[in-house]
């Protein structure tokens, strides 16, 4: 049995032993990037998904080969494999070196936030595009980078609109990432004075120098309809507007209009409402100043329906459009108990009976598509210009959703992609995507046989009608690829 | 109205109509395409390089076409073509960057304006061929679009060498399918499986452009023959994108803008041909640059970046026949700025109409920051 540790140590070795060897810049990042190189590997034989193919499936962005022999190897039991895999995806290292090395060439996203406006729009678009792909191919933390995805989507930003161009890449790094699996509170109180968002839903113009000056409502209707206790949380238009008072004053430098500290963000106690505000029933006293937004942080995330909310989400994410109230009950309960706490709320919701048991019944978005298609097929990737293409035409590219409710969940709006996703199968089947390249028969000679080759992408053995079309399509990893089994998780 | 087999994504009704939008990119001079001859100020402006009272295609008192767009004063006459004057954005930066990418965006807001109409004509759902831009890459009105795809031709859309033998295989895995979702999965591959066939028929079908119609023989041109042959081919396109660039004409304008006027005039004239009159009732084009140039002419024969310039409509929601504009007029203390001629209509002021013939009639759904200071105008 490999452990994880062994297993990380072996990648190493063959990564060291690759540079010393001396060969060329693109194949020493090939063999640091794909830990997983030129090992044969076996495949899920059961014939429906078992429970460590779908705990994959659902923690991360698809197995890459071997991933389902390691983490069953993690355990003597499934069951056991599949809490070990869990466990180990809830505390991941703090650096994931896979990760990092795939994105260390995008070196503005590395640049400090007043740095960034230095850059062209569109190539730190193209770089922050690249770095969520090339993190989700090749990080070892893929719970993690699941959880960035689901939270990007939450507190949704458009990399499009305004400074927004120049400071979303910092919201990636400094606000989202640091708070993925910890704490909602914090991770909240980092999103409300994020540069990026106090831009994208107007917060930095959101103020009351005067009695008749009347506060921009837009991110307090947002933080209460999107980002905490949802549309149904028993809020009223008065709390909007007794929100939008207590966040007055916060501004962020706008490119336009300083020369310097752009993107700073600041607190004006002369925009500042300062009066009493009552939310959702509870007072914050006036002369609060700029402890009026820890204030009401606390009220929103401690209220019970922000629990709800979230459970809701992250149940409708990883179960199911429509899971049982009872489970969102029960991951709500230890969102409230530990006051927020997100692995500890996953924890809860992966131990669910719904979760087990929700196995193949959701459609990929076209993001989970794509990198699971590459991640499945041992890709090198530069996820550049290409990829983004094929993200662009089926509607998922990063940071480009252009309203606050962050790209959908449910499978609906994502049926119309079908043509995309056979196309893309086939194009990356035969090499036809620039930056990208796959090796097919080093693929199958790993996986040992053609229907071992299809069991590793579709997380089980393929039925005889599913083997049968695979040798009647004359080119059975695109059908693969393309076929029902492989667009569900 | 045509009706149209349902190719595309299931639960909704295939719209046939499109909208198709040409960008000219770099700042066109509007006062060059459609001059305003009957004005005398804008003779004294444009002593050189100005379009003569001989040489213009009259349109109307004031104004006239550029002669090397002779070509669309049959469309403008038929009622095909409508054109808009001293129209653009409230971008006052007069830097190519920020007026497109202002323009785009139609305001400081997310996403595309077209990538804003596309989500709200189609709610939730998206059809693989809802949106096209014609070239290697999106311009940024359609992004967040629920679906877009840059390309150059027909011809790319494929699954390879051996398609037919994958798609009847993918055709029987799809049939099987049961279990959660086959409810929607199945119906949506059948859609798309209609779709590729359609495509499949439309790239065998000879591609000869209908009535004679002559594109040039140019990037501009192939592209709109591929965007007609899309309309044509009822394959669901409710948006196509194509840019034509180069109209930065500071230094002898004549020889920089005329060749892409003869480009423009012969392409949109052959697209008008090549659409049958049915498919050009359910078609909108809409043509439009980021600000026009400097009333006066510099020294090199040449003008500077400007405010206001021209919209051209082409087909259905066009108002064809007519010039509508605020004419604010060519003497000097009228004029903005260094000498420009005013916005006295918002570009959007003239989508907005079109978008509700398109299907969106909410225009705060695609400009939500938008408040029209300027007015209809005649």
């Amino acid at each position: 049995m490999t452990s994880r540790r062994q297993f990380l140590e072996t990648s190493g070795a063959l990564a060291a032993a690759a540079a010393i060897a001396g060969c060329d810049t693109s194949s020493h990042v090939r063999s640091l990037l794909n830990n997983d190189v030129e090992l044969p590997f076996a495949s899920p034989t059961d014939s429906a998904v078992n429970g460590v193919a779908h705990t994959i499936a659902r923690l991360s962005y698809g197995a890459r080969p071997g991933e389902h022999a390691r983490v069953r190897a993690l355990g003597a039991t499934e069951s056991e494999a599949v809490s070990l895999y869990i466990e180990e995806q809830l505390s991941p290292r703090q650096y994931d070196h896979a990760a990092e090395r795939a994105v260390r060439r995008l070196e503005a996203l590395a640049e400090p936030l007043g740095e960034l406006y230095e850059f062209q729009p569109s190539l730190l678009r193209d770089q922050i595009g690249a770095a969520a792909v090339l993190r989700a191919v090749y990080g070892e933390r893929q719970l993690h980078e699941v959880m960035v995805g689901f939270w990007t989507d939450h507190f949704n930003i458009d990399i499009s609109k305004g400074d927004c161009r120049w400071s979303t890449p910092a919201h990636d790094r400094d606000v989202i990432r640091p708070h993925t699996l910890g704490r909602f509170p914090e991770l909240l109180r980092s999103v409300v004075l994020s540069p990026a968002m106090l831009w994208y839903l107007d917060g930095r113009v959101n103020r009351r120098a005067t009695a008749s000056e009347r506060p921009n409502e837009n991110y307090a209707r947002e933080l209460l309809e999107l980002h905490t206790v949802g549309v149904h949380g028993g809020y009223t238009q008065r709390d909007v507007m007794e929100v939008a008072r207590a966040l007055t004053g916060w501004t962020v430098r706008s490119r336009n209009t300083s020369r310097f500290g752009i993107g700073a963000v600041e607190f004006h106690q002369e925009l500042h409402d300062d009066g009493e505000k009552t939310i959702l029933g509870q007072v914050i006293q006036a002369g609060g100043g700029r402890r009026d937004v820890d204030a009401l942080l606390t009220i929103v995330t401690q209220h019970p329906a922000c629990a709800l909310f979230m459970a809701s989400k992250l149940c409708r994410r990883f179960i199911a459009d429509d899971p049982s109230p009872t489970v969102v009950a029960d991951v709500a309960r230890t969102f409230g108990a530990t006051g927020g706490d997100i692995s500890a709320t996953l924890r809860t919701l992966f131990a669910t009976n719904e979760f087990q048991s929700a196995r193949s019944s959701r459609l990929k978005r076209p993001f989970h598509f794509v990198v699971s298609a590459l991640r499945a097929t041992a890709a090198e990737t530069d996820g550049g210009k290409s990829i983004a293409a094929w993200l662009e035409r089926m509607g998922q590219a990063p940071f480009q959703y252009p309203t606050p409710d962050g790209y959908p969940d449910e499978a609906a709006p994502w049926l119309g992609t079908l043509l995309w996703r056979w196309q893309f199968a086939s194009a990356l089947i035969a090499n036809q995507i620039d930056g990208t390249h796959i090796d097919a028969l080093a693929l199958r000679r790993r996986a040992g046989d053609e229907v071992a080759l299809h069991a590793h992408l579709i997380g089980r053995a393929p039925s005889a009608y599913e083997r049968a079309a695979a040798s009647a399509s004359a080119n059975s990893l695109a059908l693969a690829l393309s076929s029902p089994a492989f667009q569900l998780t | 109205m045509r009706s149209r087999p349902g190719l595309w994504s299931s639960g909704e009704r295939d719209d046939p109509r499109t909208l198709v939008v040409v960008f000219l990119r770099g700042g066109a001079d509007g006062l060059a395409l459609v001059p305003p001859v009957g004005d005398d100020a804008y003779h004294v402006a444009r002593p050189t390089i100005g379009v003569t009272q001989r040489d213009a295609v009259k349109l109307d008192d004031r104004f006239a076409l550029h002669p090397r767009l002779a070509l669309l004063a049959p469309l403008f006459h038929d009622g095909d073509l409508g054109i808009v004057h001293a129209v653009g954005s409230d971008d006052v930066t007069r830097s190519h960057f920020d007026a497109q990418d202002r323009m785009e965006h139609g305001g400081v807001t997310g996403g595309g304006w077209l990538g804003r109409f596309l989500r709200a004509r189609h709610g939730a759902g998206s059809s693989a061929l809802s949106a096209v831009a014609i070239g290697t890459e999106l311009p940024e009105s359609l992004r967040g679009a629920p679906s877009a795809a840059a390309l150059r031709s027909l011809d790319e859309f494929t699954l390879g060498s051996e398609s037919d033998a994958l798609i009847s295989a993918l055709e029987s895995l799809y049939h099987r399918h049961s279990g959660p979702l086959a409810m929607s999965l199945g119906p949506a591959a059948r859609d798309t499986f209609a779709a590729l066939r359609r495509l499949q028929q439309l790239r065998d079908e000879p591609a000869a452009p209908a009535n004679g119609a002559q594109y040039p023989a140019n990037e501009f041109g192939s592209g709109l023959a591929q965007v007609a042959r899309l309309i044509k081919g009822q394959v669901g396109l409710s948006v196509a994108t194509i840019d034509l660039g180069g109209w930065d004409s500071h230094f002898t304008q004549g020889a920089v803008i005329e060749p892409l006027m003869d480009t423009l005039a012969r392409g949109l004239s052959a697209f008008r041909h090549d659409l049958s009159r049915d498919a050009l009732a359910s078609t909108t084009v809409v043509v439009m640059t980021e600000f026009g140039r400097r009333v006066a002419e510099n020294t090199s024969f040449g003008t500077d970046h400007g405010r206001g310039s021209v919209m051209l409509l082409l087909g259905a929601a066009a108002n064809g026949g007519s010039v509508r504009t605020n004419w604010p007029g060519l003497e000097s203390k009228l004029l903005d700025g260094p000498g420009d001629l005013p916005v006295t209509l918002d570009y959007r002021t003239v989508i907005v109409p079109i978008l509700e013939q398109h299907g969106v009639p909410d225009a705060a759904r695609v400009f939500p920051d938008w408040v029209d200071t300027m007015g209809a105008g005649r």
